[in-house]
């Protein structure tokens, strides 16, 4: 395990509990995509965010499981958009393409990072994550050159997803000081800027009707869990609560 | 395309060791019981999916959560494969074949009308169910006469093989570890063994097509007698007691006590504990996302336009 500075484990642990939540939130659809090669490509992404939330906990703990399953509820730091359950597609698609659109640019962030391994980790994520922006947009623009029924499905869904998705930028409070240390390259504000840019002229260019919020839900530098942490926490550590000293 | 007088050349071209292929004119009879046979392969690969989905948000680790992942992903893909497979035999397509799946009006392998209750569930069904499974597609794959169904049950085999090894590797944590995990697997082989026992079918009658056209290369009960042989030692020397009080050795053979195939027959009818709510949880989905499909032949519609 790396020493990280606090400040760096703030920036890292908010990553890793975004990869590891919406992992676990992918990983949901398993078996209930609309149609069977859809379910397995959806899967294999599941996979690849939950590397790297195994990836990005090992800069923090030695023992991840615990780490990721058995901390407080305070002491996590992911954002809404990641936790919220999207039980619709339409609305798992809609996170799943802001989500990653926001990857990216986060995993540039730490492209140059000071943190010794963490660019290499995110050379090989990027690897992966350009496949996943593929497959979201994909899906996006189909479903743009579709019928009526699909463009307002995904109309209603850019409704719930817009100010949950702003969320994401909401830095935690050693972000100023990380960026001092060189940790990240670009602070959430910037790559706000960036990700709302791009993501608007994609949005515009399938001409899906939408509006950006004003606001984010307030989510106080990531120290507040949303409404449904609790649920997907609770089912999170279900097992391994039963015996938290045995090797599962 | 190749053609056969009638059934008895057709048979003597399969005792050769004759393959049929898909574009072949295979009689009538050959295609709808080989169909029947790849459908129901299937259907239970999509459904064990749906079954072992259950724990997956609930695995005590990162890592683990992407093994049962990957591993259910493989089922999922095995279905996607021989659904395929089944719709190029041009008697359903794969859509008619999912939506009978759905709606309750074909069947799946016994194990999978059954809830999976705790995580010590999702280790017995790695352990025991696959390796009944992998067994009874290994003997299909032996012999089978229909190459298309060959060829995927090829890659199916060895990921299932790699299944088995998962599932024996998962059982060892459980069988060294704690008393909690000792006692739930305990109660998970007391839910699960017989199921998987049954999974192997009553005894072939006499005049099975299937072993007369080479789909299948082993009898029901050869197969089953076999994991018998295999499991009851296993599970013993891992220190877990097999539920079936009449268990015994005679001549060096383990013999089960009589098995009551009423659980099995229920399954068949899709009237097993937990095949309400399986079929019930896939038919509601699959009909939550049907816009996602319209919406994707609609938009190739307006492309081709």
């Amino acid at each position: 395990m790396t020493e990280l500075s606090p400040a760096a484990q703030q920036v890292v642990l908010a990553f890793a509990d975004d990869e590891h939540m919406i992992g676990a939130r992918h990983a949901a659809w398993i078996g209930l995509g609309p149609f069977l090669e859809e379910d397995l490509a959806f899967c294999s992404i599941a996979q690849d965010e939950l590397g790297h939330a195994v990836a990005l906990y090992e800069y923090l703990t030695d023992n991840v499981d615990h780490f990721a399953l058995l901390r407080p509820a305070a002491e996590y730091r992911s954002a809404w958009l990641a936790e919220w359950p999207c039980e619709q597609w339409h609305e798992s698609l809609v996170r799943h393409w802001l989500y990653d659109e926001a990857e990216a640019l986060r995993w540039g962030a730490f492209a140059g990072s000071s943190i010794e391994g963490l660019s290499l980790l995110a050379a090989r994520a990027e690897r992966e994550e350009s496949f996943h922006r593929d497959h979201a947009t994909m899906y996006m623009s189909r479903i743009a050159d579709g019928d009526d029924q699909g463009r307002s499905m995904i109309e209603s869904a850019l409704a719930t997803m817009l100010p949950l998705g702003l969320g994401l930028w909401d830095p935690v409070s050693g972000e100023a000081e990380a960026l001092a240390e060189g940790v990240v390259t670009a602070s959430s504000a910037d790559l706000a800027g960036q990700w709302k840019a791009s993501t608007t002229a994609s949005l515009e260019e399938w001409s899906f009707a939408f509006n950006w919020p004003v606001d984010a839900p307030e989510q106080h530098h990531r120290t507040v869990r949303s409404s449904h942490f609790d649920e997907l926490q609770a089912s999170l550590q279900e097992v391994i609560v039963l015996d938290p000293s045995a090797t599962w | 395309m190749r053609t056969w007088s009638d059934l008895d050349e057709f048979e003597s071209f399969l005792d050769d060791g004759g393959m049929v292929e898909a574009g072949d004119d295979m009689p009538q009879v050959y295609r709808d019981e080989v169909f029947r046979f790849i459908e129901f392969h299937a259907n239970s690969e999509m459904m064990g999916g749906l079954t072992e989905r259950d724990w997956i948000p609930r695995a005590p680790g990162l890592r683990l959560k992407q093994i049962f992942l990957a591993k259910t992903q493989d089922e999922i893909g095995h279905a996607h494969l021989l659904y395929m497979v089944a719709a190029d035999m041009g008697i359903k397509s794969r859509t008619e074949i999912l939506e009978d799946l759905f709606d309750g009006r074909s069947r799946f392998h016994n194990v999978f009308h059954y809830q999976a209750v705790t995580w010590a569930d999702q280790i017995a069904i790695a352990f025991l169910v696959d390796a009944a499974a992998f067994a009874s597609q290994r003997a299909v794959f032996a012999e089978c006469s229909y190459g298309p169904y060959k060829r995927v049950l090829k890659r199916i085999i060895s990921e299932e093989g790699f299944h088995m090894r998962h599932g024996e590797e998962m059982l060892l944590r459980l069988s060294n570890g704690t008393d909690v995990q000792h006692e739930m697997f305990q109660a998970a082989l007391d839910r699960w063994w017989w199921p998987s026992v049954q999974l192997f079918g009553p005894d072939s009658p006499p005049d099975d097509n299937l072993l007369r056209w080479k789909i299948k290369s082993e009898r029901n009960e050869v197969l089953r007698h076999a994991y018998v042989q295999k499991y009851v030692p296993l599970l013993q020397g891992y220190g877990f007691v097999i539920p079936d009080p009449e268990l015994r050795e005679v001549d060096g053979q383990w013999l089960t006590g009589e098995i009551d195939w009423e659980p099995l027959k229920a399954t068949m009818r899709n009237g097993g504990p937990d095949s309400a709510r399986r079929i019930d949880t896939a038919a509601r989905n699959w009909a939550d996302t049907a816009w996602v499909r319209a919406s994707l032949d609609a938009a190739i519609a307006r492309r081709a336009a």
